[in-house]
């Protein structure tokens, strides 16, 4: 359920750096979200789609990035992933690890078209 | 074409002011722990027990999430402690802003230890952090000792398991051994209490682990030793 508020805080991230460079419109929103962010994507999908309704994001793209769920082992030092959410290293057995990634839930950045060219030179 | 860089956390506005929260909390030397469950899993019935026990050493005060309405601030209030109501009108779980009104009343008043109870789920919560120094877990009997499987964000975030409404275990197939095993998969290490908020059992328990988290807490915050 809170996919909604989350998509808010993007569609308000993404207009303070529109609102800075001039641009097209604007194809597709990357975002990076990993494993066991708590984030369901599809619902985040969703939210954005409704949210976005007749603003100038209308139409643009999320695009998600999965990020896999993985632990640093702290007996054996490798890097191993999760399977089925058992935190245990799957090399060597041990259960000292911490979270190496898969927390992730990153605005990375906005795909836009060129702007037109008039606008561009304006800005020059 | 042509790529805007943004490289921003999509939960930056609530970690802020849960950094804020939790700046607040340590100035003043206040515990905060932030107690979750699913709905119904006797969150308001467990602090109905465990409260007196914390309030006969530390002054207690209370942040009571709910959705609509004010019922379990009212069986609070009965324990003579300060209790901040917050209806979230529809959210699903406190975030770090909802909590900082009274976070500020908190800093303000007489206290040493902030218990939040959060909205009843197992989903969202997991995802915020209102500035607490932990996150107190409640699963009951009736759910199914699946749950960790399920959730594994909440049992990851969780220092502590309650087990409660073992009272009822001869009526369920709930299996303690299994849920702390699928707990500990996900969390190694977690500490487990089992509790009956009808026989008392475990109560003391629970006081206690608060009782040693404070006491950790003012190990760290004492100043360092001179010399």
């Amino acid at each position: 359920m809170h996919e909604a508020g989350i998509a808010e805080y993007l569609i308000t991230v993404a207009a303070q750096h529109l609102q800075r460079v001039p641009h097209g419109p604007v194809r597709s929103l990357h975002v990076r979200i990993g494993e066991m962010a708590g984030v369901n994507p599809d619902s985040l999908d969703f939210a954005f789609e409704c949210l976005t309704k007749g603003t100038e994001l209308e139409g643009a793209r999320l695009a998600v990035e999965r990020v896999p769920l993985q632990i640093d082992c702290g007996a054996c030092g490798r890097r191993t992933v999760v399977e089925d959410y058992v935190f245990r290293c799957s090399a060597c057995g041990s259960e000292q690890s911490s979270i190496a990634t898969g927390r992730e839930l990153q605005f990375v950045a906005i795909d836009t078209d060129d702007p037109p060219e008039e606008i561009a030179r304006a800005s020059h | 074409m042509h790529l805007i860089d943004v490289q921003t956390g999509l939960l930056a506005n609530n970690d802020a002011v849960a950094a804020e929260n939790r700046a607040m909390l340590a100035q003043r030397g206040i515990y905060a722990v932030n107690v979750m469950s699913a709905p119904g899993a006797g969150k308001t019935s467990l602090l109905e027990k465990v409260l007196p026990l914390l309030a006969a050493k530390y002054r207690v005060a209370v942040i009571e999430g709910d959705i609509v309405g004010s019922a379990d601030a009212e069986r609070l209030q009965k324990l003579q402690l300060p209790v901040e109501q917050i209806n979230t009108g529809g959210a699903c779980h406190l975030d770090a802003r909802m909590v900082h009104h009274a976070v500020h009343e908190v800093v303000h008043g007489p206290a040493d230890v902030l218990v939040i109870e959060n909205v009843g789920n197992l989903v969202c919560p997991a995802e915020f952090d209102l500035g607490e120094d932990d996150a107190l877990m409640l699963l009951s009997v009736t759910e199914g000792h699946d749950k960790p499987k399920k959730y594994p964000l909440m049992f990851r975030r969780a220092g502590l398991l309650v087990v409660n409404k073992v009272d009822l275990l001869a009526m369920t197939d709930f299996s303690v051994e299994e849920a702390v095993q699928a707990a500990r998969d996900v969390h190694p290490g977690l500490e487990v209490v089992r509790t009956s908020c009808r026989t008392g059992e475990g109560i003391a328990d629970v006081a206690a682990w608060v009782e040693g988290r404070i006491a950790a807490k003012r190990g760290l915050g004492a100043p360092p030793a001179r010399g």
